[in-house]
């Protein structure tokens, strides 16, 4: 390629080198002619993918609230967490040390969590906890972890906005910039989560 | 992964749909100008969202796009007489304007007023740039119309062509926002592609293959920026727009001209993947518009005398393992266009998307596909209008350029990648 266009009509209807007529293949199946809607019904029906396990860590406050409007849906295994209220964070901070807990009330511990998982999210609506979110990337990151940042913005002016994305910008492989909070589920739920 | 219903609700586009109706809401390309070349020429057959449709231009130069049938008896006006102001019905000489107004039935006495009661749904076809466009919604809520930068600069800066693909219009659409794909499906065309080749960013996707994203949502769309290192600590970054339903666009390299895409529903298990070239500020020269012709870059070749790719899928798109091999391309089939309509018409007609198993880099798809939910949701349920009507809209760009690490794209780039009648392209 490129063939001229005679050539390649030629090739169209005619034969490709080794390879018999284009045409007539044995069976339908056996051509990019399988990709009819008749040919759809015969693909392997299977369940093609285990179950993920995804932690989930709302960062700040805003982002605990907005989280917890979902944290009941049924989800596969996903683990949402918040950070604590209290106590300065810093990237020094030691993981065993983050002040984590589960949605009702139980504390939880960094290291525990992510062990197996598959994908963190981290949600985030302001900047103010750029420490933690280092502190979760950097142990996602030594682990083979992927990381992504969700950033909440609806109500955010734009330089705040740019506060919370600069403070995850660094740690994450996806860093999302969402205006509504019903971005959440319908992440979760496509990453199947 | 998404849930049966919505991939029901995005995919289908037929008639009394939602997202059919979201469709209806904006100005689409329907044909190319050249097709209706000139005054009384042959009419076209057309179908897009699902209707049969002809289109013409009558003998004062008036576009029309109709029902392609008769209203009385169902024949194709495709084998009408387009002449003298009309399209005349082959069969019993009815004849009908460009609006799809009756008026001549020749059976019956002119002054019974008969022609008056039979009208054809029609649809204003309007030409701008290489383009005629249609809006098949309510003509109380017909937009303004596009100003789309591909289609406002002089003639000779742009080029446009169509090709049929056999797949729902969706998964083409995702295809153009997957910014992902691009490191493996295209790598080899960075190094051979007359219209990609050459740039200096060509060389930070060759050295960092593993590009980070960033997805942002604008008031049209989306922008989709994938960052990779660049000298000294800074960014290198690609960003792509995506304004809704349909339209992207591919960042820049180099000076070569920018290009994009409309993905409009034929039906719901094909679609026409329109792409586009055009250099804000030059002439297209005279090699780059005839590697246009030749089917590089995001053009493609044709079965003669139609809009069907001359590697579709009876030919099995004419794959070449030797090449495949070799690493000219990673596919082993020829040039950036097919390359991805192979793949995305392997999928069916329209993939079955509750197997799939998104990952985080898809967030793009993945956002593309609340939007496209949410304003449907809203048109269908609130009578609300989607984003992307407005012509303030359509002022977009791709952009590529490098950044220092602390600066956000949306912010750095904003003027890049807003379209500025004379300003050039921000490229690397």
């Amino acid at each position: 390629m490129p063939h001229d266009s005679e050539d390649m009509f030629e090739a169209d209807n005619a034969t490709r080198k080794g390879r018999g007529p284009v045409d007539h293949p044995t069976i339908l199946g056996g051509c990019a002619r399988a990709a009819t809607a008749a040919e759809a019904k015969f693909r392997v029906q299977y369940p093609n993918s285990a179950p993920r396990i995804s932690r989930i860590f709302a960062l700040d406050a805003a982002a605990a609230e907005a989280m917890y409007a979902v944290t009941e849906d049924p989800w596969n295994d996903a683990h949402f967490l918040t950070l604590s209220a209290g106590g300065k964070i810093g990237p020094d901070t030691r993981a065993a040390d983050l002040p984590l807990s589960h949605p009702d009330g139980r504390a939880a511990n960094l290291l525990d969590e992510i062990a197996g998982a598959d994908m963190v999210v981290l949600l985030a609506t302001d900047g103010s906890s750029e420490g933690a979110a280092e502190v979760i990337a950097r142990e996602c990151f030594e682990r083979k972890i992927m990381c992504a940042g969700l950033a909440l913005g609806r109500t955010r002016a734009p330089e705040e906005l740019d506060r919370v994305v600069n403070s995850m910008r660094r740690f994450t492989r996806v860093l999302v910039v969402a205006q509504d909070d019903d971005y959440i589920p319908a992440m979760l739920t496509a990453l199947r989560a | 992964m998404l849930r049966k219903e919505i991939n029901e609700l995005l995919t289908e586009t037929d008639t009394e749909t939602p997202m059919g109706e979201m469709f209806r809401q904006y100005w689409i390309p329907a044909l190319l100008a050249s097709e209706l070349a000139e005054d009384d020429c042959p009419p076209v057959r057309v179908k897009l969202l699902g209707e049969r449709l002809i289109a013409f231009r009558d003998s004062k130069g008036r576009y029309g796009l109709m029902d392609e049938f008769c209203a009385h008896r169902g024949v194709s006006l495709w084998f009408g007489r387009n002449e003298e102001g009309g399209l005349r019905c082959a069969y019993h000489g009815w004849k009908y304007d460009h609006t799809g107004q009756c008026i001549e039935v020749p059976s019956e006495p002119e002054e019974s007023g008969f022609a008056k009661k039979i009208k054809l749904r029609g649809y204003p076809l309007i030409k701008i740039g290489d383009v005629l466009w249609t809006h098949m919604g309510d003509k109380d809520s017909r937009p303004p119309a596009p100003i789309w930068e591909f289609a406002t600069v002089p003639p000779e800066q742009t080029f446009t062509s169509k090709r049929w693909q056999e797949s729902n219009w969706l998964q083409a659409m995702e295809g153009g926002i997957d910014s992902s794909h691009v490191s493996f499906l295209h790598s080899g065309g960075l190094k051979t592609d007359p219209l990609f080749r050459g740039a200096k960013g060509n060389q930070y996707n060759e050295n960092d293959k593993k590009p980070v994203f960033e997805v942002v949502e604008s008031e049209g769309g989306l922008h989709i920026g994938a960052r990779r290192m660049a000298e000294e600590g800074h960014y290198y970054w690609r960003v792509t727009p995506w304004i809704m339903p349909s339209f992207t666009m591919v960042p820049p390299r180099g000076d070569h001209p920018m290009h994009g895409h409309f993905w409009v529903p034929i039906d719901d298990e094909n679609c026409w993947a329109w792409s586009f070239d055009y250099h804000p500020t030059r002439a297209l020269s005279k090699d780059e518009r005839q590697a246009m012709m030749d089917g590089y870059g995001v053009h493609n070749q044709y079965v003669p005398g139609s809009f069907r790719p001359l590697q579709n899928k009876d030919n099995d798109y004419l794959m070449d393992r030797e090449a495949q091999k070799r690493g000219d391309s990673y596919s082993g089939i020829w040039g950036i266009a097919m390359q991805d309509a192979s793949l995305q018409e392997s999928m069916g007609p329209i993939v079955d998307r509750t197997k799939e198993n998104l990952v985080s880099t898809d967030n793009g798809i993945i956002m593309a596909r609340h939007r496209l939910r949410k304003a449907c949701l809203a048109l269908r349920d609130k009578g609300v209008m989607p984003p992307g009507r407005v012509p303030e809209h359509h002022l977009v760009r791709s952009a590529a350029r490098v950044l220092p690490p602390d600066q956000p794209f949306k912010d750095a780039m904003k003027d890049d990648l807003t379209a500025r009648p004379g300003v050039k392209q921000t490229s690397v």
